[in-house]
C-alpha cells in the first residue's frame, strides 16, 4: 500500500463527484484540443495550397483576391490576361517553371483548371511532394481531363467516363455526365441537346465531351476539389461560343485553326524561380517581384505571404475561441475546487484518522493536492481521447459531405504541455481544499459519530 | 517521582507528570471553562489500567493529550521514553504513529477501504516498508479472526469492525494502546469477547493498555484502576502510580 492507494480510495468513495468533475475537465480539454487541431490542420492545408510556387501573376484587383481565386478556387477570376502577355512573362526572369492556368469553367460546381501538363510535372502541390495518380495519368491531349481526389469521390467518376463542362461557375450549375463510352450517344440528362442555359449566364458545353484520363491521390489542398484539362480545350470551347454568337446560329465544331488571339486567355501564371540548393527563397526573388510589379496591368502576389496574412486574420478568430476554451478550462478547475471543498466535511474524519495513524499535516496537504492532480490528469487524458474520436468523426463528416479534408493532427509536445497545464491547474485549484485539509483539527474530528 | 521502586522513566511505556490543561468544554449549560489535571500516571511495558469516569469529564481529552493531538499547558508526557510534546509537526505525528495505537468507541475505520487496507494504512503512515505491509496486516487479522480481509469495512459486522480497529491499533507494535470506550458500540456479549481480545493481544504484543470506560463490569478485568479525580490528586497511592 502507498499514498496513491489512499488517493484512489478517496476518489472512489466519492465516485459520482469524481466522475462528473473529470468529465467537466475532459470537455474543456477536448474543446481546446479540437480548436488547436482545427487550427493546425487549417493552417497546414492553407500553407500547402500554394505548393512550391514563388509568385502568382494575374490580372486580379488585389494580390489577396488573386491567391483566393487562383489557388483556393474561391471564385472564378474576373480579369484574364492575354496569352501574349504570358509569353513575355516567360522571358522576363530565369523561371524554373512558368505555368499558365485559366479558370472559368466548372463541373457540378467544381472548378476546372485549364493548364499545361507542366502543372503535374513541374509544379508541386506542396513543397517536396509530387502529384500521384490513384488511377490513370495526366492529360496529354485536348478534351482529356484529370479529377482531383474529392471530385472523384463526390461524383463517383472514374477513368474512361465522359463529362460535359459548364461555362461559368454557379453553385446551382449542373454539368452533364455520361458513364463510359457505351452511354455516350444516349440521353443522359433532362437538359436540351444543345447548350442549355443555366442560372447566372452559365451553360453546359454539350459540343465537347471530356474524357476522364486520370484521378489524383488526395493532396490535402484545394486542388483536390478541382478538375484539370488542357488550356487549348478551354480556348476551343470559348471559340465555339464566340463563333456561334457571330454567326447567330450553329457552327461546325471549333478546331485550333479557328482560334484567334482573343480566345487565348489565361487567368494566372504560377511561377517559380530557379533556386540553388533547394533554397526556397532565391536571392533574386525581391528584384523579380519589383520588376514585374512595374507593369500596372499585372497583380503580382507572393502566395506564401498572402497565405500568412490570411491566416493571421483567421488566427484572430481562433484566438478568441482559444480564449473561450481556456476560460472553460479554468472554470473546470474551479469545479475541482468546489468538488473537494464540498466534500471536505465528509473528509475531515478520515483526515483525523490518518493523522492519528501518523500522517503529518504536510502529508495530508499533499494527498489532497495529488487527488486534484489525478482528477486533472484523468480529465485531460479523457479530453484528448474525446477530442480525437470527435475530430475523427467530424473530419469524416466534413470529408463526406463537403469534400473538406481536415486531418486531426496535433503535435505530441502540445499534448504533453496540455496534460501538464491541466494537472498544474487542477493542483492550483486544490490549494484551498488542501489548506483546509492541512488545518483540520484532529481532536474535534475524532469525536464519536452517531 | 516519589517511590524508588518506580522503574526509570525511559523504561516506562507511559509516564505522565504534573499535566495541566485548561480548555472550554461544551455542557448542557453551554461552554464551560474546565481544567484537566493529572499529577502522575505511569504504565510499565505491557501493563494494563482502567480509567473510569463519567462521560464528559475529560477522558478523551486526556487520551488526546497523551497522543500528542493536544498540547498541555504544563507537565510532560513520555511514551516509550520519548517526550511527546518536545516533538513537533511531522516528528510528533511519526512518534504517535509508531508508538501509540488508538481504539475508538465508534472505531473510526477508513470507509471505502478494505479491512486489510485499514491495517496497512497504519503501517504506511508509520513508515513501515511497503513490502512488509500485506504480510504483517494479514497475520494480525488472522490472529483476530477476520477472514474477509478484502471486504470493505462497511460490509463487516460491528463485531468484525471492532476487531479491524484493534488490529489497526496494534499493527505497528506500539508501546502503548489508548482505548476510548472500546466496547460502547457492542452488545454485552460481544463486548466481553472484544475486551478479552484487546487485552490478550496487547499482552502478546507487549503493549501497555490504557482503557477508558464508564462500564462498571470492566473493573474486574483490570488489576489497576484509576479515576480522573484520583489522578488529579497529588497524594501518593491514588492509583496513578504503583
Amino acid at each position: 500500500m502507498n499514498d496513491f492507494t489512499i488517493v484512489l480510495r478517496s476518489l472512489r468513495a466519492r465516485w459520482f463527484s469524481t466522475l462528473t468533475t473529470i468529465v467537466t475537465v475532459a470537455v474543456a480539454v477536448a474543446l481546446i484540443v479540437v480548436l488547436l487541431t482545427l487550427r493546425n490542420s487549417g493552417k497546414a492545408s492553407f500553407e500547402r495550397g500554394a505548393g512550391d510556387m514563388h509568385l502568382l501573376v494575374s490580372g486580379e484587383a488585389s494580390s489577396t483576391v488573386a491567391v483566393l481565386n487562383n489557388v483556393f478556387y474561391a471564385n472564378p477570376p474576373r480579369r484574364p490576361l492575354p496569352w501574349s502577355r504570358f509569353e513575355q512573362l516567360q522571358a522576363q526572369a530565369p523561371w524554373e517553371y512558368a505555368i499558365p492556368t485559366a479558370i472559368g469553367d466548372s463541373f457540378r460546381a467544381f472548378p476546372v483548371v485549364a493548364t499545361t501538363p507542366e502543372f503535374f510535372s513541374a509544379f508541386k502541390p506542396a513543397p517536396g511532394e509530387t502529384w500521384r495518380f490513384a488511377e490513370g495519368a495526366a492529360f496529354t491531349n485536348d478534351f482529356e481531363i484529370v479529377l482531383g481526389s474529392a471530385v472523384a469521390r463526390r461524383t463517383g467518376l472514374k477513368v474512361g467516363d465522359t463529362i460535359y463542362l459548364t461555362h461559368g461557375w454557379s453553385k446551382a450549375s449542373q454539368g452533364a455526365t455520361t458513364q463510359g463510352d457505351a452511354d455516350r450517344a444516349g440521353v443522359t440528362h433532362d437538359d436540351d441537346d444543345e447548350a442549355s442555359a443555366g442560372p447566372g449566364g452559365t451553360h453546359v458545353h454539350r459540343e465537347f465531351g471530356y474524357k476522364v484520363v486520370g484521378v489524383l491521390e488526395p493532396t490535402l489542398t484545394s486542388h483536390d476539389r478541382a478538375l484539370f484539362s488542357s488550356l487549348q480545350s478551354s480556348w476551343l470551347m470559348h471559340a465555339q461560343d464566340r463563333r456561334e454568337a457571330d454567326a447567330k446560329g450553329e457552327v461546325a465544331q471549333s478546331t485550333p485553326a479557328d482560334l484567334i488571339d482573343d480566345d487565348k486567355k489565361i487567368t494566372a501564371a504560377l511561377l517559380r524561380l530557379i533556386s540553388r540548393d533547394a533554397s526556397d527563397t532565391p536571392a533574386n526573388l525581391p528584384q523579380v517581384f519589383d520588376q514585374l510589379r512595374r507593369d500596372g496591368t499585372l497583380t503580382v502576389a507572393s502566395p506564401s505571404q498572402e497565405i500568412k496574412n490570411l491566416f493571421e486574420i483567421i488566427d484572430q478568430v481562433n484566438r478568441v475561441f482559444l480564449a473561450i476554451a481556456i476560460v472553460v478550462l479554468v472554470s473546470s478547475a474551479i469545479s475541482i475546487m468546489l468538488a473537494l471543498y464540498n466534500s471536505m466535511e465528509q473528509r475531515r474524519r478520515q483526515i483525523a484518522v490518518l493523522r492519528v495513524l501518523g500522517a503529518s499535516q504536510g502529508r495530508i496537504f499533499n494527498l489532497t493536492l495529488v487527488e486534484c492532480a489525478v482528477i486533472g490528469l484523468f480529465g485531460a487524458v479523457l479530453g484528448i481521447i474525446l477530442a480525437y474520436v470527435g475530430a475523427g468523426m467530424a473530419s469524416g463528416v466534413l470529408r463526406q459531405r463537403f469534400g473538406l479534408i481536415i486531418e486531426p493532427s496535433i503535435a505530441p509536445t502540445v499534448i504533453v504541455i496540455l496534460l501538464a497545464v491541466t494537472t498544474v491547474l487542477a493542483m492550483l485549484a486544490g490549494l484551498v481544499p488542501a489548506i483546509m485539509a492541512y488545518r483540520t483539527s484532529v481532536a474535534r474530528n475524532l469525536r464519536p459519530v452517531a | 517521582m516519589t517511590a524508588s521502586a518506580t522503574p526509570r522513566a525511559t523504561d516506562l511505556a507511559l509516564d505522565v507528570t504534573r499535566l495541566v490543561f485548561a480548555y472550554r468544554r461544551s455542557t448542557d449549560q453551554g461552554e464551560q471553562p474546565f481544567t484537566l489535571r493529572v499529577h502522575e500516571l505511569d504504565l510499565a511495558p505491557g501493563e494494563q489500567i482502567l480509567l473510569t469516569a463519567t462521560s464528559g469529564t475529560g477522558k478523551t481529552t486526556l487520551l488526546n493529550l497523551i497522543a500528542g493531538i493536544l498540547d498541555p499547558d504544563e507537565g510532560t508526557v513520555r511514551v516509550a521514553g520519548k517526550t511527546v510534546h518536545a516533538a513537533f509537526g511531522a516528528e510528533r505525528d511519526q512518534l504517535r504513529g509508531r508508538h501509540i495505537g488508538m481504539i475508538f468507541q465508534t472505531f473510526h475505520l477508513l470507509v471505502g477501504f478494505s479491512a486489510i487496507e485499514n491495517v496497512m494504512c497504519a503501517l504506511l503512515m508509520a513508515g513501515v516498508p511497503e513490502r512488509e505491509h500485506r504480510g504483517r496486516a494479514k497475520a494480525l487479522l488472522d490472529r483476530l479472526g477476520i477472514s474477509r480481509i478484502d471486504a470493505r469495512v462497511e460490509e463487516l459486522s460491528t463485531g468484525q469492525q471492532q476487531r479491524v480497529a484493534v488490529a489497526r491499533a496494534l499493527a505497528c507494535d506500539p508501546a502503548l494502546v489508548l482505548a476510548d470506550e472500546p466496547t460502547a458500540s457492542l452488545d454485552p456479549d460481544n463486548a466481553q469477547v472484544a475486551m478479552d481480545l484487546i487485552q490478550q493481544v496487547c499482552k502478546e504484543k507487549g503493549a501497555a493498555l490504557l482503557c477508558v470506560s464508564h462500564d462498571p463490569t470492566m473493573l474486574a478485568r483490570f488489576p489497576r484502576h484509576a479515576t480522573l479525580a484520583s489522578l488529579a490528586d497529588a497524594t501518593p497511592g491514588n492509583g496513578g502510580t504503583r
